[in-house]
This record gives C-alpha cells, sequence and structure tokens, in this order.
C-alpha cells in the first residue's frame, strides 16, 4: 500500500471584513483511503490581530494516509467563522482546496465563499449579524448541489502544506 | 543498523532563530524547544536553548536580533510526528516583570537544503476587560503552563489569541536513508532562501 504524509500548517487569514476569525477544518477522502494517524478534523484559535489584516492560525496538521488507488485523493475544506466580543459567532466564508499531489512543500492560497440570502437576509446579517449557513458541509467540497447557490466572495485562507509520498514508484504513479 | 535494509531514518536540522519584529515591545529573549511524536528521537544536539536578551536596532528596521544556533539531530521509524520547534519570546513590562511577548511554531522543513521562515507570534488573550487590567498591573499575563500546546491541534478551539510579532528562522535540512525507506520528500530546495512568496501582512 502506498503512504502519504500530510505535515504542515494552516497559516491564517487575509482580506475578510470581520477580524476575530478561527477556522474549522476537515480532510475528506474516497473509500480507497485508511487515516492511519493523525486527527481528521478540527477547529483553530481565535485570533485578533495587532500588526497588519492577517489572523494568524498556525494551526499543526499531520496526518498519515495509506492507500490503495489515487480516486478520492484527499480533500480539505474550511469554514471561516468570526467571533465578535460577546463570544457570538458568524459565518465569514467556506473553501476548500485539494491536498498538492506532488511531494515538497507547497503554500496554497484557497478563496472563500458564503451563501446570500435573500435581501432582507443580507439586510439582517449587516445590522444584526447571522445570516444563511448550509445545512449540509458536503456541499463545500462536491460539486453536485452547488446550481441552488448565490454566493458572494469571502477572504483567502493561506496553508503552507508539505507532501511526503512513500511507495508511490513501486506502484508506477508518477507524481 | 543494515545499511542494505535500513528501518530507521535520520533528520540532521542546524540553523538559527535569526531575528524578529515586535513593534510594539523591546528587549526580548527567546526559549526554543522541540515537540515530536512518540516514534522520534533525539540522538544529538540540544532540544532546547534561551537566547540572550536584545533591543531593537536604532535604525528604520527595528529589528530584534538573537543569531541564536539550533543544532540537533533526530530518529524515527515514521514521518508521522515530524518534529516541530516552539518559540516562547518574553520580555520586561514596565514594572520589570518578564511577561510573555509570543508563541508560534512551525514543522521542520522535509525537504533537504536551506529554507528560511518567519512565523508570526501570539499571545493568548483575557477574556474581560477588568482582567486585562489586574493582569497588566500585576505582571501576571494569560501564558500558557506549557508551551507545547502549542504545537498541537486538539484543545485549541476555544483559546483567544492576539498575534503581535514575528520570528525569522533559518533551518538547514539533511536526511539520510529517507529514500531507502521509499520516501519521496520532493525537489531539494536549493533555493529555499528566495523561496515561495510569503501571504500578506509578513514583512521581509
Amino acid at each position: 500500500m502506498a503512504e502519504v504524509h500530510v505535515i504542515g500548517q494552516i497559516m491564517g487569514a487575509t482580506g475578510f471584513s470581520e477580524s476575530s476569525l478561527f477556522c474549522k477544518w476537515g480532510i475528506h477522502t474516497g473509500v480507497a483511503w485508511k487515516l492511519l494517524s493523525g486527527v481528521r478534523e478540527g477547529q483553530t484559535q481565535v485570533d485578533t490581530p495587532q500588526v497588519g489584516d492577517m489572523a494568524y492560525w498556525s494551526h499543526p496538521i499531520d496526518l498519515h494516509f495509506a492507500t490503495k488507488g489515487l480516486q478520492g485523493w484527499p480533500r480539505l475544506h474550511l469554514q471561516v467563522w468570526s467571533q465578535d466580543s460577546f463570544g457570538r459567532c458568524q459565518l465569514a466564508g467556506y473553501g476548500f482546496c485539494h491536498v498538492p499531489s506532488s511531494p515538497g512543500t507547497h503554500q496554497l492560497d484557497c478563496p472563500t465563499w458564503r451563501p446570500l440570502g435573500s435581501w432582507r437576509e443580507q439586510l439582517a446579517r449587516a445590522f444584526v449579524g447571522g445570516g444563511p449557513q448550509l445545512l449540509h458541509g458536503d456541499t463545500i467540497y462536491s460539486g453536485a448541489d452547488r446550481y441552488r447557490l448565490h454566493t458572494a466572495a469571502g477572504g483567502t485562507v493561506h496553508l503552507e502544506l508539505g507532501l511526503l509520498l512513500r511507495h508511490f514508484d513501486r506502484y508506477g504513479v508518477e507524481c | 543498523m543494515a545499511a542494505a535494509n535500513p528501518s530507521v531514518f535520520l533528520l540532521m536540522v542546524n540553523g538559527q532563530v535569526e531575528s524578529a519584529q515586535f513593534p510594539e515591545y523591546d528587549d526580548l529573549y527567546c526559549k526554543y524547544c522541540f515537540v515530536y511524536g512518540q516514534d522520534w528521537a533525539p540522538t544529538a544536539g540540544l532540544e532546547e536553548g534561551i537566547s540572550q536578551i536584545t533591543s531593537k536596532s536604532q535604525d528604520v528596521r527595528q529589528l530584534l536580533v538573537w543569531n541564536f544556533p539550533i543544532d540537533v539531530t533526530f530518529k524515527s521509524t515514521n514521518p508521522y510526528g515530524w518534529p516541530q520547534i516552539v518559540l516562547s519570546v518574553y520580555g520586561l513590562d514596565m514594572f520589570g516583570n518578564d511577561v510573555v511577548r509570543g508563541y508560534g511554531a512551525v514543522h521542520v522543513p522535509f525537504s533537504p537544503g536551506r529554507h528560511k521562515r518567519t512565523i508570526p507570534m501570539f499571545v493568548p488573550e483575557s477574556t474581560s476587560k477588568l482582567q486585562k487590567f489586574t493582569s497588566w498591573f500585576m505582571g501576571r499575563r494569560p501564558e500558557y503552563t506549557d508551551p507545547k500546546v502549542v504545537a498541537q491541534g486538539e484543545g485549541r478551539e476555544v483559546t483567544r489569541v492576539r498575534s503581535q510579532g514575528f520570528v525569522t528562522l533559518l533551518f538547514n535540512v539533511v536526511t539520510k536513508d529517507m529514500r531507502k525507506l521509499g520516501y519521496d520528500t520532493g525537489p531539494a530546495d536549493t533555493q529555499g532562501i528566495l523561496g515561495p512568496s510569503l501571504p500578506q501582512g509578513i514583512p521581509r
């Protein structure tokens, strides 16, 4: 069986209008993949930046997968939320990106989007907060039901992921 | 350890904690330590250290330079738990107490070569304004009981932090027997210094 190590960090986010941000992340893989060590999902700390406008999380990711096939290459999905001084959380964006497929260290910039509601909901979000959220988290990384959505852009999440592959050349896989 | 069929690979890291940028603070020192998984063990070198106290340069760069050496070798059977270096920066507040100015962590790069990393430093924040005032007054700021928690992902969901500075590190990485064990670490990064572009907000 070939093995893949994903070792890196969710560094932070830029471009969001809110400032105290945190990120819930998860990894989704196909059926041929098995997670041997590491946690598949998590949530970062809430950061309020003092210098510049990038919120820094430096959240470590260390995953060890074993795989029998190339289908279902791991996808990292993210939800960025903002937290205000009262402790209320509001969605700032959803995003996903595939884990890189070539070995080495990669800098990734993952764009995010958030669902827009009707004009009433948008007005309410501007004054009171809240706003529509996805019912099923898998819409973030699958294209199946996307045509129903109307969304607006959020900021960008920056990741640095390193990939270590093992025994891929035994199976003739070039990456 | 048979050279033909090794079961263990080695990771040698040397380098330095080069400098820091903290716009609001001066007279700082840093401590570093390594956090690694259960399959890893250090075989040579120092796992932790404390640097000198440094003051900001008087010129426009406002740089705090430590130039503090790092030299350690690890052996392991499994890349899971790849070592991370955890940095804690401390300084004196206006009452003369030793307070924490930032924590940060980064994985040691795994492709052989020279790498420069600039990492953000953050401090835990007090939950209420009253606590913020009393901690400023008493000189006992919120800090982590064990800095190694910064290298873990679990248990950080409820922490609120403030990022307020950057530290630049330089690494030279050499590995032994990773290729023999079947691992592909990607291209050796000969231009690690000029390396990947940093996201905005990190000063060059």
